[in-house]
């Protein structure tokens, strides 16, 4: 049995005329990382709202299929349980932000608060947590001081602390420069390296093709391709339908077509475009 | 972007160390003391008794007499004339100034009540000075004050800081647009509106996405909520909030038996 497991799943907003997501069936094995590409409008968000409960318990709209996790089915449950087993951190960082805390410390400290986790349980948390994303050295310092890409890692911090099974993340990267990157994903890896399962919404293909295990393109709501990074990311349907490819992928398709590019595959990442070019 | 809209100032003092429901109490007690004691020097002897040395143990002295002296002092300082020179109180004329006759009566009667907005607004001041505000927000919840109230009461102390910078950006780039924004005053009351739409509608739209990211956070979660700070609640707090009640009891007890 899958992890997690969406069946026919599709799914209309109150006030949209189509549905967000139509027919999707995915199934995601424990421990995995799926990274979910997509153009704008794809139902990419909807997915991860999907996935963390809040398609269908807080957005009002018509749903139908099913939506499993760790067994659990979500129409079943109730959002306040089902965090517990899912955590969703997304793009903006500042709305993420409780608000309610003055400190980063208190800030991460927020969701173990809200659940009842023991006081001195809290205290080594959240410090393992903020070890873990290298944040230790902002554990002081207003939530509200922090550049975006802090944010972001605060806003991701406060997710992972609560241990969740399965994490969606929704463009956790977009404000951070190259080397907040690699280390967010380095994190997520090792995180599902632990167990965690993880499904993350991103544009940065050098870096889904690095780290992720499978790869999800999703267009008009439908699942249009999924497989192996390298297979999805290169495959010439995506560059047909728009999605955005890497710059290594589209400049190896370019030199291809002039036959300078003399490989099969076509690279995703520096590292293999370096490779094949030297050939 | 630092700015929050809080007074605390953090120290190492007895008061700040106090619970802060206690400090609560302490405000509130003062005030109900002064309005209902029957005797007439109370409010003075409590600046005496009470005010300046809450400062001095709280070692908050020197922020709170720099409020006192612009903001306080000014406003009790006006109230003061204004009772002086309107109470048509008493015929012991002290001098007049032109149509307006200053009695001994309205002296005094001015005077009280000046010191009453004066010991009013420090007693204020100083559980703002002394006490933090997610430190008394969450003391109050774990008395039972519903979870959601204390963070609508602490979101609002934070965001509204944020609004108003918000706001300046907004400003910022419709000014580098070519808005004007230096002309007459009702030209730039007609600025407003460009002002308002986005700064309303924009914080509309991020209520959203706040609500759920602090619903994936476990917000209304059923089980019984923890707090990450311990916050101090001794013997000595029992007693001096027993005190109090005590204290304005025997007050309003007083002034309705004199009166």
């Amino acid at each position: 049995m899958a992890f997690v497991n969406l069946q026919n799943l599709t799914y209309k907003y109150q006030f949209t005329k189509t549905p967000v997501l139509q027919n999707i069936n995915l199934q995601i094995q424990e421990g995995e990382f799926v990274s979910v590409v997509g153009p704008n409008g794809a139902g990419k968000s909807t997915l991860c709202y999907a996935l963390a409960g809040f398609v269908p318990h807080f957005f009002k709209g018509e749903i139908s299929g099913s939506i499993e996790v760790a067994g659990v089915e979500s129409s079943k449950s109730t959002l306040d349980e089902w965090v517990m087993n899912v955590g969703l951190a997304f793009q903006n960082p500042f709305n993420q932000i409780s608000g309610a805390k003055y400190t980063v410390f208190e800030e991460i400290a927020f969701g173990l608060e809200n659940t009842g986790v023991p006081r001195d349980e809290i205290k080594v948390r959240v410090d393992e947590a903020l070890r873990l994303t290298d944040i230790t050295e902002l554990a002081d310092r207003s939530p509200y001081s922090l550049s975006g890409g802090q944010q972001q890692r605060v806003a991701l911090t406060s997710i992972l602390v609560m241990q969740p099974k399965l994490l969606v993340l929704d463009e956790p990267t977009s404000q951070m420069d190259p080397i907040g990157t690699r280390e967010v994903f380095s994190v997520i890896r090792k995180m599902a390296e632990g167990g965690m399962t993880v499904v993350m919404v991103e544009h940065k293909m050098e870096w889904i093709a690095n780290f992720a295990d499978r790869v999800i393109a999703l267009k008009d709501g439908q699942i249009l391709l999924e497989g192996k990074p390298n297979e999805v990311l290169t495959s010439d349907l995506l560059a047909e339908n728009g999605f955005g490819l890497s710059r290594y992928t589209s400049t190896a398709r370019e030199a291809k077509k002039q036959g300078l590019w003399k490989k099969e595959n076509l690279p995703v990442t520096l590292d293999e475009a370096v490779k094949g070019f030297k050939k | 972007m630092h700015e929050r809209l809080s007074f605390y100032v953090k120290r190492d003092s007895i008061i700040h160390g106090l619970n802060p429901l206690t400090k609560v109490y302490l405000t509130l007690a003062l005030i109900l003391i002064i309005f209902t004691s029957p005797w007439y020097w109370t409010p003075h002897l409590l600046v005496l008794i009470a005010i300046i040395p809450l400062g001095l143990i709280g070692k908050v002295g020197a922020e709170f007499f720099k409020t006192a002296i612009r903001l306080i002092l000014p406003a009790a300082g006006f109230l003061f004339l204004m009772q002086a020179f309107f109470q048509p109180l008493g015929e012991d004329v002290i001098f007049k100034f032109y149509f307006l006759d200053v009695t001994q009566e309205s002296m005094m009667f001015a005077f009280r009540n000046a010191m009453r907005v004066f010991v009013m607004v420090s007693a204020f001041a100083f559980l703002l000075l002394t006490t933090h505000p997610s430190e008394l927000m969450s003391d109050l919840t774990r008395r039972g004050l519903p979870g959601q109230f204390a963070y609508v009461i602490i979101s609002t102390l934070q965001i509204l800081p944020q609004m108003q910078a918000k706001a300046q950006t907004i400003i910022a780039a419709q000014r580098s647009r070519g808005l004007d924004t230096e002309s007459s005053f009702l030209k730039r009351m007609g600025l407003l509106i460009p002002l308002i739409g986005p700064l309303v509608f924009g914080s509309l739209a991020e209520v959203e996405e706040r609500a759920i990211a602090i619903e994936a956070r476990g917000f209304t979660s059923k089980r019984t909520r923890t707090t990450l700070h311990q916050i101090p609640d001794t013997k000595f707090d029992t007693t001096l909030r027993g005190v109090l009640i005590l204290l304005v009891i025997l007050s309003i007890a007083l002034n309705l038996w004199l009166s």
